[in-house]
């Protein structure tokens, strides 16, 4: 999950852990190790917390339910946060974001 | 490009209304069409130019193979043409005027009489082809991104419209003299350019991008995807011509090689695909589909054959043409779909059940909304009777053919078993 940015504190270190538990119901892999997390941003003054992510292609059939996902799970562990999630498909996903984690899991390395 | 998801619009998939009553519609029509195969194996023998042979092939061509990949397409175009589709409502008329018209065409057939009931049928079914190049056409031209898979998939369909129109002016052509030859004559070009424009085009055009896309390979090469998109046009437009003003059976080999070349082309796509995928474990869904790929040979080596021998003798080798046609069409075009169906329908069924439910706790994996035991099964017995019914042509054995039949119809059972599983599965808690 090296490749994701983040205001690097303990709330985005717990925040892409949950985000661990969404899976990609065709591949398997959770969305973090496969690099469909592009940023994640605590701001504490507002009570927000933005993320920045993508899909693996644009109008994926599960791409709906992959974000409704990411936001139920923020909104899970973060109550008192606002969750604005944003999609990007600039730059669009490739095989590279995977994590080294990801590629193990896909028995890659 | 930022997408706030509240907004969700911009990456809203087709609606399960419009993709589920293709899937339900051609699981029943591969059920009927093993029924049919079963209690016409005495015509399959016969000659290729019967009712129930002309049935048989509409139902799988149509009922079966036409119907899955519209409603899959429905399905898939977004993803291909990076865009949603353009109208849902354009994708049911294509879906009621197509689910109509081919029962009428198929029990006219069955019963050789080429009066209004067929006719009907067939302008039913250009209306529907005509409803779903429609929606393809707006939604391809409101997409801004351009991509080769999406040419692939349009040509497909406008040669299938081509295809359907021939059908039509043959059927025609059975009651008023519209063509200077009987329509027995122009079988082989109707055929043909729904085989090869039709089914290889949207084939590849379709597997070049999810083949890559489900392994997670690394292989991209466009410029062999326009070579083989070239390939099989060029060969069939050469096809048609030599066809239509060439009297010359040798010639029918610059066809041929042109789309074997296109056929091999797409193997190598296909293998350096796989080659280079990052995800190793491969599904049975996928192993199915990539053997298909591979059964797209045995046709092209008998067509090479039939052809051989025509130009030695102008007599047509009966067997070899029945063999040829259901290779492709219980061959090479169920096996794709009986790989496909399970790869694409349990994803559109957990987003019809789970989509409001998800984060919200465990949901089971789309892949566990089927039984992979079934399916097993259903591969097993599928390629026995694929098999068997093979060699039942070639050696006419009275004793092979039914029983390949029957395991051909248990093989449609399953898939069905699995189908309806799937169609009426209600949400669990995990």
């Amino acid at each position: 999950m090296n490749n994701v940015i983040t205001n690097n504190n303990l709330q985005c270190a717990v925040a892409l852990a949950a985000l661990q538990n969404i899976s990609d119901p065709e591949i398997g892999l959770n969305i973090v190790d496969l690099g469909l997390i592009y940023q994640i941003d605590f701001d504490e003054t507002s009570q927000n917390i933005f993320c920045r992510m993508t899909l693996t292609t644009q109008f994926c059939p599960m791409g709906e339910s992959i974000t409704h996902a990411a936001e139920e799970i923020l909104k899970d562990c973060f109550p008192d946060y606002k969750i604005i999630i944003t999609l990007t498909f600039d730059p669009h996903w490739n095989q590279e974001r995977i994590s080294v984690e990801g590629k193990q899991f896909l028995n890659y390395c | 490009m930022l997408i706030p998801t509240g907004n969700t619009d911009s990456i809203k998939t087709t609606s399960w209304k419009v993709v589920l009553p293709f899937y339900g519609y051609a699981s029943i029509a591969f059920f009927v069409a093993t029924i049919l195969l079963l209690f016409s194996v005495s015509d399959i023998t016969a000659h290729y130019f019967q009712p129930h042979n002309l049935a048989l092939t509409h139902i799988m061509a149509l009922g079966w193979g036409t119907m899955i990949i519209l409603g899959a397409s429905h399905q898939l175009v977004p993803v291909l043409i990076e865009g949603r589709l353009y109208s849902n409502k354009l994708a049911f008329a294509s879906f009621i005027l197509a689910g109509s018209g081919i029962p009428l065409l198929t029990y006219s057939f069955y019963v050789f009489d080429t009066g209004h009931p067929a006719l009907c049928g067939g302008w039913l079914v250009i209306l529907a082809l005509i409803s779903y190049l429609l929606n393809l056409a707006v939604s391809m031209t409101k997409s801004k991104h351009e991509n080769i898979h999406a040419v692939f998939v349009f040509t497909a369909a406008l040669w299938l419209l081509v295809t359907a129109t021939v059908g039509l002016l043959l059927l025609y052509n059975f009651t008023y003299i519209l063509l200077p030859e009987s329509s027995l004559r122009y079988l082989p070009l109707h055929a043909h350019m729904g085989i090869v424009g039709w089914f290889l085009l949207m084939v590849m055009g379709v597997g070049s991008r999810l083949i890559p896309m489900f392994l997670i390979s690394e292989y991209h090469n466009k410029t062999q995807l326009w070579w083989i998109y070239g390939l099989i046009n060029g060969g069939l437009l050469a096809f048609v011509f030599i066809f239509l003003y060439a009297n010359n059976h040798s010639l029918l080999i610059i066809p041929l090689l042109a789309v074997t070349s296109a056929i091999i082309l797409f193997c190598i796509f296909c293998s350096s695909s796989y080659r280079q995928r990052i995800r190793k474990k491969v599904d049975e869904q996928m192993k199915i589909s990539l053997l298909s790929v591979l059964m797209m040979l045995p046709p092209v080596i008998l067509l090479a054959i039939i052809i051989l021998l025509l130009v030695a003798s102008p007599k047509e080798n009966i067997r070899l043409v029945t063999a040829y046609g259901f290779i492709i069409f219980f061959g090479w075009v169920t096996a794709i779909i009986l790989g496909m169906t399970f790869k694409t329908l349990p994803f559109i069924v957990w987003n019809k059940v789970y989509h409001q439910l998800a984060g919200k706790g465990k949901t089971p994996n789309p892949k566990d909304l089927f039984s992979n035991t079934v399916f097993k099964w259903m591969c097993i017995v599928y390629v026995m009777g694929i098999a068997l019914f093979t060699t039942g042509i070639f050696f006419k054995t009275s004793i092979i053919l039914p029983l390949a039949a029957a395991l051909l119809l248990v093989a449609s059972v399953l898939y069905n078993w699995n189908v309806i599983k799937l169609l009426l599965h209600k949400p669990v808690a995990l």
